[in-house]
């Protein structure tokens, strides 16, 4: 099967300010991928390249088969997009605004069945500037599938979104998920990576430094977990070497360390069995994965919301 | 095609739901409307201005707001944005705004010109297509503008930098809303590179001189070429996201797109024809106006005296005649003018000047780069003095034409000019005697504007009928052998006979130049409509007037001229002591006359004049004689002559009828309606009635009692405008 999106090589420059040196992925049809990066990454760019918004300096792009610099509007009536901060007229409904722009495409869905899914259906003949941040946001993704789409790119859709709000968004998007259809989302929302990617790139730099499963890519990096544990006498100053463990640090009352292992399983238990020799009394026990977050600190040395 | 069609339905639907247009394109053209319909008194007659201002405001305000500000605003707000990912380009979206504009703009314009026509009377529209054609094309023209400031603003700011930069300047520069007349000449100049003023130009034209859309077609070429240059560009420059910035330069593409202003306001700033036709506009709205002259004494020009009535004038005519009490100006919607005490009269005419000459001696070698300023001021001089009409008896063709042009379009104000052109005399005849002096050449070139010298019959058939051709008013030839001392070559009476039929086949008044009894019987044999002169040194037989009576022909005594040539001879200065030529000659040719009066150097040309023998007694015994023979008599002055100075001489020539003994009341008539008559413009002038001309003279006390009267000018009114005399003659 033919992968919807194709990068070879793609590379983007604006004098000399180099946005993108050479990226190379591939999104398979129906597979959710996500661009994670910080702000200034070289994502944005990328995406837009992808969507024939702009130019690449060079390196070879397809998708869907279409070239995005030469077939621009063959591509832009297959895709749909759903670019960050964009807004509508204010006194457009939201069944306007879907007749709108249904009529650019050469293909599209009932709008009405579109705000039943997107569940908007008591805000049909609502103005938009009397819409919340998350209605609006549910209107920007029906915009995006007005065309019935093979192929749904998602810049930062839940950015600016309060919790609840991106929880809704995300449902949403699971469910396009589940229609097979093609996702390419760009975030620097590390959960939503998580919970919603196939696979995830990590850009930094115009540069991709990790590409996998979101799993894959903890497992590949050193991966340590983080073993936290109070107690509510001090602990001696010597703290013994566990099975796994890469190191420990205790705090200066004595009464937090801090083990870092590459199998906590193994670990954990060689611990507890410690601080109970000790005659300690445990007070607290917290066990932190790597989250993509540390992964991506570990990787770039600097942080996603920097 | 589709995305068009939903692109401007949408539009539309926002445009009509956004309230901001509802106010900036509809509330307040129509309180403009009302205030400077109040203000102006849009009532009596300045409608069409107003309609003309706010219609521009109109136009101004969708280009510039409407446009460029809403999709500015539609940028900044990342609305456009969420376009750039949908396969369009910036076609629909351009284009759907030049609908809106045209949708929006133009019921504005049919309230607009229903109000005006409604509350104030404005005179129907005759040439709706060309409104509303023209009308389209400017907002057309001014939305892409308007869209090619938001192509090239980089913000918000920018953006409205850029407008007020083209909005304020186009608003009060443009000549809509302040009257270029009004602004010193170089900013007039400038003001020609503004869009709106071909605009307003344009927009004046085609509603108050009622021409149609051909007649404005660099203003239309350049408006069309501007909104399809703006298109183009804005599509080209178009910009989705405000992240996306161009480079400062790119504003330069403003200038492209103004850049068929940038050609017409050059080529203005040496044609000028714009300048002149804002002084017709100026010309036309100043006669526009509506008034009542109220319990006036009222002389017709046909000899009726109405002891008291009122004149309504309205559109530069004469609405009604009242004849009692005054009615109610304002019931009339009518500015009022309480003339009680005065004496209204058609305005006076002079049926016999030559502006070619000033009537006194410059200090200067005549300068010849000054002839047309010298001829603007002799007519504005004679308007000045309520002598509403001239008839040039020989100038030059071209000159008169011209002048006769510039004043009839209302491009300069003055008298309004008939002329003859060149007079048919005889090779070493009077009227010829000055080619001698002219340098050999440019001799045939001056020939030819100044006589015609025919040597057969055919010939002055011929130079008749291309006369005719030129369009001149009438044919004037001169039959005098000379007098005294004085001796001419006389044309053949033959001749002249050709001459008088060609001219009636032409249907152009004859009038001769007569000398005497045997000149005056010849010109009736040659079937002339007017004898000029009669005789100043013979008694003309009443014989002779009986024929002119019989045959209708009108008599122009030129008494003025005998006077002025009299008081040359004996180097008296009386003539130029008269408060009116003291006001209205140029105060340097006054000083110069009196001092070359006694100077040798006028000595020659003394002599030549006291050659031919002049006296002012045989010269009101012909009128006198003529005037109890029932002969239509005229007035002409033959200003131009020694000590006859444009202008006033009508008025002089009046109390020297009067003095002679021809009743006030013949003498006006000959100053009015017999003088139109012999103009064959007494189907429009001469006459207070109904229909014709409001041109009116104004004067303090009763002229029928007490000649002088009509010295003691209070208003003079050409075709409707009160004429401010203070101005007029203000030289630069």
């Amino acid at each position: 099967m033919q992968n919807a999106i194709e990068v070879r090589g793609l590379q983007k420059s604006y004098g000399d300010v180099h946005a993108v040196r050479g990226i190379d992925f591939e999104v398979a049809q129906g597979e959710v991928f996500g661009l994670l990066g910080p702000n200034g990454a070289g994502k944005t760019t990328t995406v837009e390249i992808l969507e024939g918004l702009r130019t690449r300096s060079s390196g070879d792009v397809k998708v869907l088969g279409f070239d995005p610099a030469v077939q621009v509007r063959a591509l832009k009536d297959r895709i749909g997009v759903c670019l960050q901060a964009t807004n509508l007229p204010d006194k457009v409904t939201v069944h306007e605004a879907l007749e709108w722009f249904g009529s650019f495409y050469s293909q599209r869905v009932d709008s009405d069945k579109l705000i039943d899914r997107l569940q908007l259906s008591d805000k049909r003949n609502t103005f938009y500037s009397k819409l919340s941040g998350g209605q609006k946001q549910r209107v920007a993704l029906a915009l995006a599938l007005i065309n019935d789409p093979q192929l749904v790119f998602l810049d930062e859709p839940t950015t600016g979104l309060d919790p609840q709000v991106r929880l809704e968004i995300h449902g949403l998007i699971t469910e396009l998920r589940a229609d097979k259809r093609t996702i390419l989302i760009t975030t620097h929302y590390i959960e939503e990576a998580e919970r919603l990617c196939d696979r995830v790139a990590i850009v930094d730099q115009g540069r991709i430094i990790e590409v996998g499963t979101p799993r894959e890519i903890q497992a590949r990096t050193l991966g340590h977990s983080r073993i936290e544990i109070r107690t509510s006498q001090p602990m001696p100053a010597e703290v013994p070497h566990f099975q796994e463990s890469e190191k420990a640090v205790l705090d200066g009352e004595r009464r937090l360390l801090i083990v870092d292992s590459t199998r906590p399983a193994r670990t954990l238990p060689e611990l507890v069995k410690w601080i109970d020799q000790e005659g300690l009394d445990l007070e607290d026990i917290h066990l932190k994965r790597p989250t993509l977050e540390d992964v991506f600190i570990e990787l770039t040395g600097k942080r996603l919301r920097d | 095609m589709n995305a068009y069609i939903a692109q401007i339905r949408m539009n539309l639907r926002l445009t009509f739901r956004d309230r901001g247009v509802l106010i900036f394109g509809y509330v307040f053209p129509l309180m403009f409307l009302f205030m400077f319909g109040q203000l102006g008194h849009a009532d009596q007659g300045s409608s069409s201005q107003i309609v003309n201002m706010v219609l521009t405001i109109g136009v101004l305000g969708s280009g510039f707001f409407g446009a460029a500000m809403r999709a500015i605003t539609e940028r900044e707000n990342n609305i456009l944005r969420r376009f750039k990912v949908a396969p369009i380009d910036a076609g629909p979206i351009l284009v759907s705004s030049l609908v809106v504009g045209l949708v929006t703009y133009l019921p504005l314009v049919v309230i607009v010109i229903s109000l005006a026509q409604g509350m104030w009377g404005m005179a129907p529209i005759e040439n709706k297509g060309s409104v509303f054609l023209f009308l389209g094309i400017g907002v057309i023209a001014f939305r892409a503008m308007g869209g090619m400031i938001a192509s090239v603003a980089n913000s918000m700011q920018e953006g409205q930098i850029l407008v007020q930069m083209f909005y304020m300047p186009m608003l009060l520069l443009g000549g809509a809303t302040i009257p270029l007349t009004v602004m010193p000449e170089w900013l007039q100049t400038a003001s020609q590179f503004l869009p709106s003023t071909h605009f307003s130009m344009g927009m004046k034209g085609i509603f108050q001189r009622h021409e149609s859309i051909t007649d404005n077609l660099s203003a239309v070429g350049a408006l069309l070429l501007t909104a399809v240059l703006g298109t183009f560009l804005g599509v080209k420059l178009f910009r989705w996201d405000k992240e996306e910035k161009l480079r400062p330069s790119a504003k330069f593409w403003l200038v492209a797109v103004l850049a068929p202003f940038l050609a017409l306001g050059a080529w203005q700033s040496y044609a000028k024809t714009n300048l002149a036709k804002d002084k017709m506009l100026e010309r036309d709205s100043n006669r526009n106006h509506t008034f009542l002259i109220r319990n006036a004494r009222l002389f017709l020009g046909d000899g009726t005296v109405i002891e008291q009535g009122s004149v309504l004038v309205k559109n530069g005519k004469i609405a009604e005649v009242f004849t009692g009490a005054a009615p109610d100006a304002k019931s009339l919607k009518a500015e009022s003018i309480e003339a009680a005490g005065k004496t209204l009269l058609p305005g006076l005419i002079d049926v016999h000047v030559h502006l070619g000459a000033n009537g006194g001696f410059a200090s200067k070698q005549d300068d010849y780069t000054k002839a047309d300023e010298n001829i603007d001021h002799e007519l504005a001089a004679y308007l000045y003095s309520g002598v509403t009409a001239v008839k040039s008896a020989g100038d030059t063709l071209d000159a008169m034409l011209k002048h006769r042009e510039a004043i009839a379009s209302g491009e300069t104000l003055g008298a309004e000019l008939f002329t003859v052109g060149p007079m048919f005399t005889v090779e070493g005849g009077h009227g010829a005697e000055a080619l001698q002096y002219i340098p050999e050449n440019v001799r045939a070139t001056v020939q030819q504007q100044i006589v015609r010298l025919p040597k057969s019959a055919d010939e002055a058939r011929a130079q008749v009928a291309a006369l005719k051709a030129k369009g001149v008013d009438g044919i004037k030839a001169i039959l005098d052998a000379g007098a005294g001392s004085t001796h001419w070559n006389r044309l053949d009476p033959q001749i002249l006979r050709a001459i008088g039929d060609a001219a009636r086949q032409a249907g152009l008044p004859l009038v001769v130049h007569t000398g005497d009894a045997r000149d005056v019987a010849d010109a009736l044999d040659a079937g002339a409509s007017g004898i000029e002169h009669g005789s100043f040194h013979e008694v003309i037989p009443a014989a002779l007037f009986a024929r002119m009576k019989e045959a209708n022909v009108t008599y122009d005594p030129t008494l003025t001229a005998v006077e002025g040539i009299a008081a040359f001879v004996k180097q008296d200065l009386t003539p130029l002591q008269r408060s009116l030529v003291i006001q209205t000659a140029p105060p340097d040719l006054l000083e110069s006359t009196k001092a070359l009066m006694v100077s040798p150097s006028v000595n020659s040309f003394r002599a030549a004049y006291a050659g031919y023998p002049v006296n002012l007694d045989v010269a009101q015994k012909n009128l006198v004689a003529a005037q109890q023979a029932g002969v239509t008599l005229v007035t002409g002055t033959d200003s131009g002559n020694p000590l006859v100075l444009h202008g006033p001489a009508v008025h002089r020539e009046l109390q020297l009828w009067v003095a002679a003994g021809v009743p006030p009341a013949a003498a006006l008539q000959g100053a009015t309606y017999n003088a139109a008559k012999l103009l064959r413009a007494d189907r429009r002038i001469g006459l207070i009635r109904g229909g014709y001309e409001a041109t009116l003279l104004l004067v303090d006390g009763n002229p029928l009692q007490e000649i002088s009267a009509t010295e003691r000018i209070s208003i003079v009114f050409l075709k409707g405008e009160a004429i401010n005399r203070t101005k007029l003659l203000e030289r630069k």
